[in-house]
This record gives structure tokens, C-alpha cells and sequence, in this order.
């Protein structure tokens, strides 16, 4: 019995001494709510890696303040009301300076009530609609000013008339639709050459503006069959925020339907790097995406960024970190971006102390990351550059156009209108 | 039989296109030595046009379209992308060069001058060699975009390809500008190809409708209403809304009004033929479980699952055909070698896949039968409880083996296309699904009916004891039964793997239609299924248009509901093992 004791005790200490540093005093505590389970896994467990890849950068130079940094990782296990107990974990019981996750805006809009009840600091590093706006929440995010808007300019500007919305049914492409409908009529855009069709309530507000498909949909023929006619004049342009694996079947009907990006070009919101990895990416070739950041691109830092990220996965020894096939892709980046600012604000206010640390990002602070410099403004979102990229048959993106320092505008319903009215 | 008809069409039409490409080939490499003695003076002409400046740059470039060299089109092409650059010589002159793929071991690349097609040497004769950043790209601004672009879509007028021509003409015709039309009518004299000449004569009554001679303007309207042309409808409906003069605009408005009926001859047309083609993928998906939940009563809910085995088979083959798999499930090594074919070798990848997808699943069925069904045939809660189990244990393995996210399946060329007959586009796998699930089920119907394993299995259905009274092996009949099933799902997995997604849960996402194709059917009856299929798809695609894909799918779903509330049998009601209770 003795032995047993001593061996478990052995066994134990081992333990101990090899998770992530349990051992070190001086550290400090840093959240990481991801989905590591479920239908999400696949998108987010890319961002639990990249954290982990930061705290490991950030801590071989020397940490935050002279502390390293600790990750207490959870798993909301793509289960909405789950994101929320495990934020309230985070928050209460390992008391974590700040943290770092989300994916979908639905989680995101679960956990705030916690973050703001608790006092808590998150860093929230995937697209999403807007019109949101926590004193707890920083959006290093793409806005839709970041993303659909500059797309759209870049699509007006190749000579494109008529615009054809297709999303999944849920709230990112219901409400980034709505503002791209305010935005391509301040453009002169008219309503008839908006294909995907309109609703209207009693009121004759339009409720919701294109075509929608329920997640996991896999019958596209007759929305592609629609899209043809539409695209019959040659200058038309589809915006596809479709989300997850039905973007497969969509993009074989559109190849089957014989649209090709020259004549009718599909810009998706949805599409990194890292879902290209499981697309048939042949029948993508030339087709658009936004994002403010591509693996693709020939700074420095980003060449830097790509390589150590493979030499650490290469070394790694965290369960579940696949190692083959790996790409960064904008999402990645932004959670990278966000550890960096939060790190800057920390020893700009020479504090953890959530309140101090927000003063600080307020104040606004500066990084230059991988996608080029970002800068964290007073409303909580990033003011970074936007790319517009062509997909390869490599899955990788050619970078078509530059918009520097975007500045984000969470709220963009309404005012659109306004500014044409101005006019 | 109207149906074997178009599936025999599937293979020529593949014929006639690989002639198309032949010939295509051919007449590139014609064309290419008969301009062989041009391109000295096209160079020259080619390289000023960056060089120069102003009105005289904008002029050269709008001359390259006489010219329609390679070359040209591929500097053109790179220009607006900052590919091309310019090499300040020492003497002040100005060199257009484009840089080489091939870089040596600095990473820098030699550059070849535009101007003379040889390598840029220093004054001494020596190569020089750049660093990506190292050369100022020649700029361009927008309005030297626009006429690069110009001069590019002149060029694609006189592109082999009839697509590429036919929606060259259509941009050209889109811009409405004048300046196009002699160049549009002078090809309107030299084009072959249908096609392209409707197009032609679209773009030119397109580009005519801004006439300021109105009998001109009519003559393009009605002109247009004839062609039927889907594309000039919005332009039309403008004229028909302005304050043009009023014989213009009651012209616009027939002609809108014609084309608009066009148009819903050609949505109801294709909305039968989408119908058609859902029809026959439930069909081909739920066969397989028409004949193990239907004939034999097994309700297997990891029928989904063969499916999936079938549609990974054919990632496997695809992989094998080109460039090799390696997969490493539960600390393993398995090398799938490479054959690295191209062309049409490649490209027949599918055809050796289908009947491989369907000795997968079905020595996957057998295996399932064997070790699992054959204790559960006398209770059928028991075998949907353990079928569930056995589904989520063989969905955990592709992911183990697979890996969790979705495995890429290229088609072959000939299933992603489509033949457009006065604009109802009939895509090449869509076509194939219906021919495929005529085949099967004809295939299905022959074995049944006409084999003596067919008399077997109908005898075992229909009365196992007494089958085996008269000395039919019961259980070995019940084994193929069940495996020919799951061969089936695997046939049908392999389709699916060329419309959508292969992942650990493609079974999962059609699990739900088979059963609902089955009972609406009525179990047990393999034509009823058929009706069923059909009718699914069809009354689904009918309500899509008008209510959209989410209502639609909930409307037939809740009408699927009320429909077994009134029939709970389902379409055809048979007597069979599964409703003796």
C-alpha cells in the first residue's frame, strides 16, 4: 500500500510538473472558452491552438509584466448555455484576468451577461454582424465595415450592377444582409437588381433581404438555377454568407451550372483558409473572399508568424492538436491580435486589473501583427487593413486589393441612408 | 425507357467533348504558326504600349486587340496585377521584362524583355537576376485598366473556346456602348457557332437600344422579345417604366411581357427536372433501405452510415487514381499508393469507384448482418437500438480514420457541367442521378423478379417458415439480402460524394429522407418507394421557388405528417413480414 501511495505520488507529481505552469508561482491566469467538442470543434479548436502558440511566444519572451501566462482552458462544447457556466467558471472560480474565445455570435451573446455581470474581459476574434457593443467585450473582430461593405466596393468598382444574397438562416447573414441592402442603395444600387428577394412586415419595412438556407442544406439547384438568369446579364455578382459544409454542394451547382467567377463572381463571407481545407477548392478557383488577414501575405511578419507557428506544432505535445495540413487564417490571427493588445494594455496600465486594462485599450493601443498593424479604438473594435483575396487551387488566396486601416463601426443600420439624405 | 435515352447521352456527350477539345487544340496550334511572323512587330507594340504615356499608351494598347497573340493576352493579364516591371537601363531607356517562374537558390529570378523575348543581360552580356521587390512594377491607373480590359475582351471575341467568345460578347453588349458595334457585327459575319451568334445578335440589339434612331430602337426591342433574352429584361422593363415615346415603350412592354412568360416556361420546365433529379437522389438513397428495412423489417439506422463507406470509398479511389493517400487511423500507417493519372484516365476515376463503393458497403452490410442483425430479426426495438449504436461507433471510426473535418472529392469533368437547352440547364450529374437511379432500380426489379436468388429472397420475405420448409437456406439468404441493401446505400454514397459533402456525418444528414421515402411509400413495396421519391422531390422543388428552402422543406415535412395521419401505410400497401407484428 505504502509503494502504491509513493508510486501514485510519483505519478502525481509528474503530472503536475509537465501540464502548463502549475509550477511557476509567478503567473497569471487567462481564459480560453472555445468549442473543443461538438459541431463548432472543427472551426475552433484551430483558435485553442493558436492561443496556446501565443502564450507560448509571449512567455519564452519573459510574459506579461514578468508573469507568465497560465491558460485555463474550457470547452463549451458548441452548446450555447454551456458557453455561459463555463464563462462564469472562468470568471469565479479561476478568476482569469481576461479571456479569450467565441466563435459564433450566438455563444457570444450567451456569455455577455456573465462578462458584464462578473466584470470580466473578453477578446471575441470571429466576423460577426455588429450592432453589439459591450464595456466587457473587445471585438478584434472583422465589423461588417471590415469585410462585406469594402467587398462590395471592390465588386461596384470591377463594374458589378446586380448583387444576389444567399446566407444560412440565423442572425450574421440575416443582419450583415440587412446592412449591405441599406448600403448597396446608398450606392445607387436599385432595389430590382438585389437579387434573393425581399420581406417586407405590415409596415413595409424590409425584415429581411435574400435568399436563405437552413444550416446544413444540401439541395442548391434551384437557388443556383435562379442565380443563373439573374447573372444573364453579365454583370451581376453573388455575396454568399453561407456558413459551414453546405458551401460544398453550392459551389458544385454553381461549377455544374457553368457560372464562372469571370462573369458572375461569388465573394464569401464565411470562407477562410482554414474551411478551404475541407472544400473542393478546383471548383473555387477565382472566387472572392474578404477577410483582414491571408496566409498569403508577403509581410515579414507574417512569414515569421507562419513559420514559428509551424515549428511549435512541430514541437507540441497538447492532446488533440492535429499537426498535419496546418493553416492560419483570419480568425487565428485576430485571437493572436487580441492576446497582443490585451498584453500592450497590461503594461501600458501597468496592471491586470480589468477596469485599468480597459482604460488602457480605450486609450488605444497598438500591435503589428501578421495581417499589418491594428489599432484597438475607444468603441472596443480594431481599426486594421481589409483584403480582398481570389482562391487558388491551393486553397490559398491571391490578394486582389488593399484597403488600409479600416477604422470598425459596430453600427451600421440606418446609416447609410442618412449620409445619402446629407447629400 | 425516354429515361435510358438521356443516360446513354451522359458517355457522348462526353465523347463530343473531348473531339471539341481536340479540335479546340489543334486550332490553337494552327493559329499559332500562322502568327508566327507578327509577333516581332506585336512585341515592339506590346512593349511601347507600357512604356508610353497618355493618350499614346491608351491608342497602342486599343491596337494590341488587332493583334490576338499569347503573349499579348498573358501581359495584358499580368499587367493590372503588378506582374509586369520595368528595368531602368543605364542609358535612361526604360525596359518592359517579365519576371521567370523559376527561381534560383537567393530566391531571385531571371527576367525575360518583352520587347525581344530574350533574356535582360547587363552591358557586359550577363544575365541579370531580381529579387521579388527588387524591379518597379509598371503601374496602372484606372482608366488604363479599363482599357486593358477592353482590348482583353476584344481578344476572347476571337478565343477558341465558344463559352469564353459567347460571354465575351455578352460584357461587351452589357456596356451598351456604341463603339462595339462594328466590331460586334463584323464577328457577327465570321462566327459558327449558334450559340455565340445568339449572343451576337442579343449584344447588338442590347448595344442598339441606345440608338437615337427610334426605328432602330424598336426593331432592337422586338428583336430582343424574339430572342427571348433573359439578360435584357431589366433594360427593358426600364424602357417599358420611362417616358420613351410611346410606340418604344408599348414595344418594351411586349417584349418584357414575352420574355417574362419565357421565363416561366423555362422555371416550370426546370422545376420538373430538379424535381425529377431530387426524386431519383432520395430514390437511390433509400432503395437500399426500401429492401433492409422494407422487404426484410430490419429497421437499420446505420444505413446512413453505408452511405458514408460508399462515398469515402470513392475519395479513396479518387486519391489512388491521383496523387496517393496516406491515412494513419489508430496508430497505423496505410499507404494508398498513386497511380498519378491525368486526362481522361483520371477523369474515369468515378467509373471504377461506383462498383468498388458498392463491394465496400456491402461486404460492410455483411459484416454488420453477421455480427450483429441475425441475433435481432424477431425484434425489430432491439435491432433499432443496436443499428443506432452501431452507427455511431462506425461514424466515430471515419472520423478516426478520416479525421473530423470533410475529405475534398473533385468531380470528373464530365459530371460537372451541363447541357442548356433553351435556357433550362440540365447539369451532367444531374442527368446522371436520373439515368443511375433508373438503372438501379431496373437492376433491382431484375434481381428480384428474375434471378433465382430473387425468388429466394421474395420467399424468405414473404413467409420465412415456410421457406425454410422447403429447404431454402434462410439465413444465407437473409445475409445477401441485407449485404445486396447496404450495396446499394453504397451506390448511392458514392453519387452523393459528387454533389456534396463526404464527412463522418453524411449519413446522418440523410438518414431522416430514407426512412420518410420508405413509409410514405409503404413498406415493403420497392414501387412505392419510387412514387414516393419522386413525388417528394417534386412537390419539395415546386414549393421552393415561392415560399423558400426553409418553409419549403417544413411545409413538406408537416405534409408528409398529415399524409400517413390518413394513409398510415403509405402510398402502396403490401403485406409483408414486417406487418405481422
Amino acid at each position: 500500500m505504502k509503494k502504491f501511495f509513493k508510486i501514485s505520488g510519483t505519478v502525481l507529481c509528474t503530472i503536475l510538473l509537465n501540464s502548463r505552469g502549475i509550477c511557476a508561482e509567478d503567473t497569471v491566469k487567462v481564459g480560453v472558452l472555445h468549442s473543443l467538442s461538438g459541431t463548432m470543434a472543427i472551426s475552433e479548436t484551430s483558435l485553442r491552438d493558436i492561443l496556446l502558440f501565443t502564450f507560448d511566444e509571449i512567455n519564452k519572451k519573459g510574459g506579461v509584466m514578468g508573469k507568465k501566462i497560465e491558460p485555463v482552458i474550457v470547452d463549451g462544447a458548441s452548446n450555447w448555455p454551456l458557453f455561459a457556466e463555463k464563462a462564469k467558471q472562468l470568471l469565479e472560480q479561476d478568476k482569469v484576468a481576461c479571456t479569450f474565445g467565441c466563435w459564433t455570435s450566438v455563444s457570444r451573446k450567451s456569455v455577455l451577461p456573465v462578462f458584464e455581470k462578473d466584470n470580466g474581459m473578453l477578446f471575441y476574434p470571429v466576423q460577426y454582424e455588429g450592432e453589439e457593443l459591450s464595456k466587457n467585450i473587445f471585438y478584434t473582430a472583422e465589423a461588417v465595415n471590415q469585410q462585406a461593405t469594402p467587398a462590395v466596393d471592390y465588386l461596384l468598382d470591377q463594374g458589378k450592377k446586380k448583387f444576389y444574397l444567399i446566407g444560412t438562416d440565423y442572425v450574421y447573414p440575416q443582419t450583415t444582409n440587412l446592412v449591405l441592402l441599406e448600403y448597396l442603395q446608398s450606392k445607387g444600387v436599385p432595389v430590382e437588381n438585389i437579387g434573393g428577394g425581399l420581406k417586407k412586415d405590415d409596415a413595409g419595412n424590409v425584415t429581411s433581404a435574400g435568399k436563405y438556407t437552413p444550416f446544413g442544406h444540401t439541395d442548391y439547384q434551384q437557388i443556383v438555377g435562379e442565380i443563373k438568369q439573374f447573372a444573364a446579364s453579365g454583370d451581376a455578382c453573388v455575396i454568399n454568407t453561407i456558413n459551414g459544409d453546405s458551401n460544398v454542394p453550392f459551389f458544385k451547382e454553381i461549377a455544374a451550372a457553368g457560372i464562372t467567377s469571370a462573369d458572375c463572381p461569388v465573394v464569401s463571407f464565411s470562407l477562410s483558409e482554414d474551411e478551404l481545407r475541407s472544400l473542393p477548392t478546383k471548383d473555387l478557383v477565382g472566387e472572392l473572399g474578404c477577410w483582414t488577414y491571408f496566409m498569403s501575405l508577403p509581410t515579414p511578419e507574417n512569414k515569421k508568424f507562419v513559420s514559428d507557428f509551424n515549428s511549435w506544432l512541430t514541437t507540441e505535445k497538447y492532446p488533440g492538436v492535429i499537426k498535419e495540413k496546418r493553416v492560419t487564417c483570419s480568425p487565428m490571427v485576430l485571437s493572436y491580435d487580441g492576446v497582443y493588445l490585451w498584453k500592450a494594455a497590461v503594461e501600458k496600465a501597468k496592471s491586470f486589473d480589468v477596469d485599468k486594462v480597459r482604460e488602457a485599450l480605450e486609450a488605444g493601443v497598438e500591435f503589428t501583427g501578421p495581417g499589418g498593424k491594428v489599432t484597438m479604438q475607444k468603441n472596443h473594435h480594431v481599426t486594421k487593413n481589409v483584403y480582398i483575396g481570389e482562391t487558388k487551387a491551393d486553397g490559398q488566396f491571391k490578394i486582389v486589393k488593399t484597403f488600409d486601416q479600416v477604422f470598425g463601426e459596430p453600427f451600421l443600420k440606418g446609416t447609410f441612408a442618412k449620409k445619402t439624405a446629407a447629400e | 425507357m425516354r429515361m435510358f435515352k438521356i443516360s446513354h447521352h451522359v458517355p457522348s456527350s462526353c465523347a463530343r467533348a473531348i473531339a471539341v477539345g481536340v479540335l479546340a487544340a489543334f486550332l490553337v496550334s494552327w493559329s499559332f504558326t500562322a502568327r508566327a511572323e507578327d509577333t516581332a512587330a506585336t512585341r515592339q507594340l506590346l512593349a511601347h504600349a507600357i512604356v508610353s504615356e497618355g493618350d499614346e499608351q491608351l491608342k497602342s494598347i486599343a491596337a494590341l486587340a488587332e493583334s490576338n497573340s499569347d503573349l499579348v493576352r498573358k501581359v495584358l493579364v499580368a499587367w493590372p496585377q503588378d506582374a509586369v516591371f520595368i528595368y531602368q537601363n543605364g542609358d535612361g531607356t526604360r525596359v518592359p521584362v517579365l519576371l521567370e517562374e523559376a527561381q534560383d537558390a537567393e530566391g531571385k529570378a531571371g527576367a525575360l524583355r518583352i520587347d525581344n523575348n530574350q533574356p535582360l543581360t547587363d552591358a557586359s552580356g550577363q544575365r541579370l537576376t531580381f529579387a521579388a521587390g527588387e524591379l518597379k512594377a509598371a503601374d496602372t491607373d484606372n482608366k488604363l485598366r479599363k482599357a486593358i480590359k477592353n482590348t482583353l475582351d476584344l481578344m476572347t471575341l476571337a478565343d477558341a473556346d465558344p463559352q469564353a467568345r459567347r460571354s465575351a460578347v455578352m460584357k461587351l453588349g452589357g456596356t451598351q456602348k456604341v463603339d462595339y458595334l462594328p466590331i460586334l457585327q463584323s464577328r457577327q459575319a465570321k462566327e459558327k457557332s449558334p450559340v455565340v451568334l445568339k449572343a451576337l445578335q442579343e449584344a447588338i440589339a442590347i448595344i442598339q437600344l441606345k440608338s437615337t434612331d427610334s426605328a432602330l430602337r424598336i426593331e432592337a426591342i422586338t428583336q430582343l422579345g424574339k430572342l427571348n433574352s433573359i439578360g435584357s429584361l431589366g433594360l427593358l422593363q426600364q424602357i417599358a417604366a420611362s417616358t420613351a415615346p410611346g410606340d418604344a415603350k408599348s414595344a418594351a412592354q411586349n417584349a418584357a411581357s414575352s420574355i417574362e412568360s419565357y421565363i416561366s416556361r423555362v422555371n416550370f420546365v426546370g422545376t420538373i427536372f430538379r424535381g425529377l433529379s431530387l426524386g431519383s437522389i432520395l430514390l437511390v438513397v433509400a432503395l437500399g433501405l426500401a429492401i433492409t428495412f422494407g422487404l426484410m423489417g430490419v429497421i437499420n439506422m446505420a444505413h446512413g452510415e453505408m452511405i458514408a463507406v460508399g462515398a469515402y470509398t470513392v475519395y479513396i479511389v479518387e486519391n489512388i487514381f491521383g496523387p496517393g493517400l496516406w491515412l494513419s487511423p489508430f496508430g497505423l500507417h496505410i499507404h494508398f499508393p498513386a497511380l498519378n493519372l491525368g486526362g481522361w484516365q483520371y477523369e474515369s476515376y468515378f467509373l471504377v469507384a461506383l462498383p468498388l463503393a458498392f463491394l465496400t458497403a456491402a461486404i460492410a452490410g455483411l459484416i454488420l448482418e453477421r455480427t450483429v442483425i441475425q441475433f435481432l430479426y424477431r425484434r425489430p426495438l432491439e435491432s433499432l437500438l443496436a443499428t443506432w449504436g452501431v452507427s455511431l461507433i462506425l461514424q466515430q471510426t471515419f472520423r478516426l480514420i478520416f479525421g473530423a473535418a470533410n475529405v475534398q472529392v473533385n468531380s470528373p469533368r464530365w459530371l460537372s457541367g451541363n447541357y442548356t437547352i433553351s435556357d433550362v440547364l440540365l447539369g451532367y450529374n444531374r442527368l446522371f442521378v436520373i439515368g443511375f437511379a433508373v438503372a438501379i432500380v431496373i437492376g433491382t426489379w431484375m434481381i428480384l423478379t428474375k434471378t433465382p436468388l430473387g425468388l429466394l429472397i421474395r420467399a424468405v420475405m414473404q413467409n420465412r417458415n415456410m421457406a425454410a420448409c422447403m429447404g431454402v437456406r434462410t439465413e444465407r439468404v437473409n445475409m445477401l439480402t441485407f449485404a445486396f441493401g447496404s450495396g446499394l446505400a453504397g451506390l448511392a454514397g458514392a453519387f452523393l460524394s459528387q454533389i456534396g459533402n463526404v464527412g463522418p456525418s453524411l449519413g446522418q444528414s440523410y438518414i431522416v429522407d430514407c426512412f420518410m421515402t420508405v413509409v410514405v411509400g409503404g413498406v415493403g413495396n420497392i414501387i412505392g418507394t419510387v412514387c414516393s421519391a419522386l413525388g417528394i422531390g417534386l412537390i419539395d422543388q415546386t414549393l421552393q421557388p415561392f415560399i423558400g428552402p426553409v418553409m419549403g422543406k417544413i411545409t413538406v415535412l408537416c405534409g408528409i405528417i398529415l399524409f400517413l395521419q390518413w394513409r398510415p401505410a403509405g402510398l402502396f400497401v403490401t403485406k409483408s413480414r414486417s406487418l405481422e407484428g
